[in-house]
């Protein structure tokens, strides 16, 4: 039975799209059955960023209304044929997610896959409910930035009475990925460091994503950034995907500045 | 280095900001949906018995030990 984890953020642009997709691909390249599902109906954003945007021919709504089936609407990726993506629909229609038709679409993903990751729209009304309804886990990707980690905080609190999982009497696993980290500003006490981050939300920590300029030439190409080995956000989702595989990788230090000259004093005296 | 000339960032400040913004935004969203009808019908109780101006409700929440405070305050000219 495949595990579903929901990338979720409350505010918007945080990076979830970007996490879903290198996660997703991270996941693949550990040797497991991955699907990613872009949820944020009406939008359509995932099959971009994974340069799928061509192959769309169903989307998960159509899915759902029975008009097109799973393994039709499948499509397998080009860079790793453990690899899967399901589209989003471009359909304005609110009503388009219904719970019933949810559930039944992720159990059957559920016995073809090992992971089932969702990417949530921005927000916490009903798109987002909906992501989060049959979910066992969810990733929190924040922003080291005060308006991300308070409604970092609302979507969890959502989470924790909304989620099916909740209702039956059990736990979702929470994880955190702190995206977009500038280690100079960290330094200099510019810019909430992860432990302050860790102390206000109280989940544990997944990983920490440098901010890296590499994604943007990443998205142009439609090739996620863990493809690309000389890239540190890149490095960071590898190790992601591998702890959620259940390997146990060290957390290396994102937040000290590498090659300044304080640390070239204490390398001295090492 | 030279403390003095080390400019103190604002991380702090957004820190303390945010642990105090969550704080009251998980304490407004965990009260109860009964709490505006459970302070009308007691006022309706005091008020047989005295005059009453308002009722204050408060929640607190410390470690895992929950109260609810209420708070009479009394009309001198009922
Ligand atoms: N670590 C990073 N370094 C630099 N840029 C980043 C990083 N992560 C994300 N971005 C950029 O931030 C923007 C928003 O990312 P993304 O689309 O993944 O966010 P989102 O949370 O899915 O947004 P939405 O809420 O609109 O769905 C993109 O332009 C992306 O390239
Ligand atoms: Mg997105």
């Amino acid at each position: 039975m495949g595990n579903v984890i929901a990338v979720i953020s409350g505010k918007g642009g945080v990076g979830k799209t970007t996490t879903t997709a290198n996660i997703g691909l991270g996941i693949a390249l550990n040797n497991k059955r991955c699907v990613v599902v872009d949820f944020d109906i009406g939008q359509r954003n995932l099959d971009m960023i994974l340069g799928l945007e061509n192959r769309v021919v169903y989307d998960i709504v159509q899915v759902m209304d029975g008009e097109a089936s799973l393994s039709q609407a499948l499509i397998k990726s080009k860079m790793n044929d453990k690899l899967y993506f399901l589209a989003a629909s471009q359909t304005k229609d609110k009503t388009a997610l219904q719970s019933e038709k949810i559930s039944k679409l992720i159990e059957s993903l559920r016995e073809d896959f090992d992971y089932i990751i969702l990417d949530a729209p921005a927000g916490i009304e009903s798109g987002y409910e909906h992501t989060i309804e049959f979910a066992d886990a969810a990733i929190i990707v924040v922003n080291p930035e005060v308006s991300s980690i308070r409604d970092a905080d609302r979507a969890i609190g959502i989470l924790d009475s909304k989620s099916q999982k909740v209702k039956d009497g059990a736990e979702v696993a929470k994880y955190l990925i702190i995206n977009r980290i500038d280690a100079k500003m960290v330094q200099s006490g510019e810019m909430l460091s992860s432990s302050d981050i860790l102390d206000i939300l109280g989940i544990n920590l997944l990983g920490k994503v440098p901010e890296d300029k590499g994604i943007i030439d990443a998205s142009n190409q439609g090739k996620p950034i863990i493809l690309n080995p000389n890239s540190a956000a890149g490095q960071a989702y590898k190790r992601i995907a591998s702890r959620l595989c259940g390997e146990d990788i060290d957390m290396p230090e994102l937040e000290t500045v590498q090659g300044s000259f304080l640390q070239k004093i204490k390398g001295i005296f090492k | 280095m030279f403390p003095w000339f080390k400019k103190k960032g604002s991380a702090s400040t957004a820190k303390d900001r945010l642990t105090i913004a969550i704080m009251s935004d998980r304490d407004n969203n965990n009260s109860y949906p009964f709490m505006a009808q459970m302070k009308a019908e007691i006022i309706e109780v005091v008020k047989k018995y005295i005059g009453v101006k308002t009722i204050n409700i408060t929640k607190d929440v410390e470690g895992d030990f929950e109260a609810l405070s209420i708070e009479v305050q009394l009309d001198k000219n009922a």
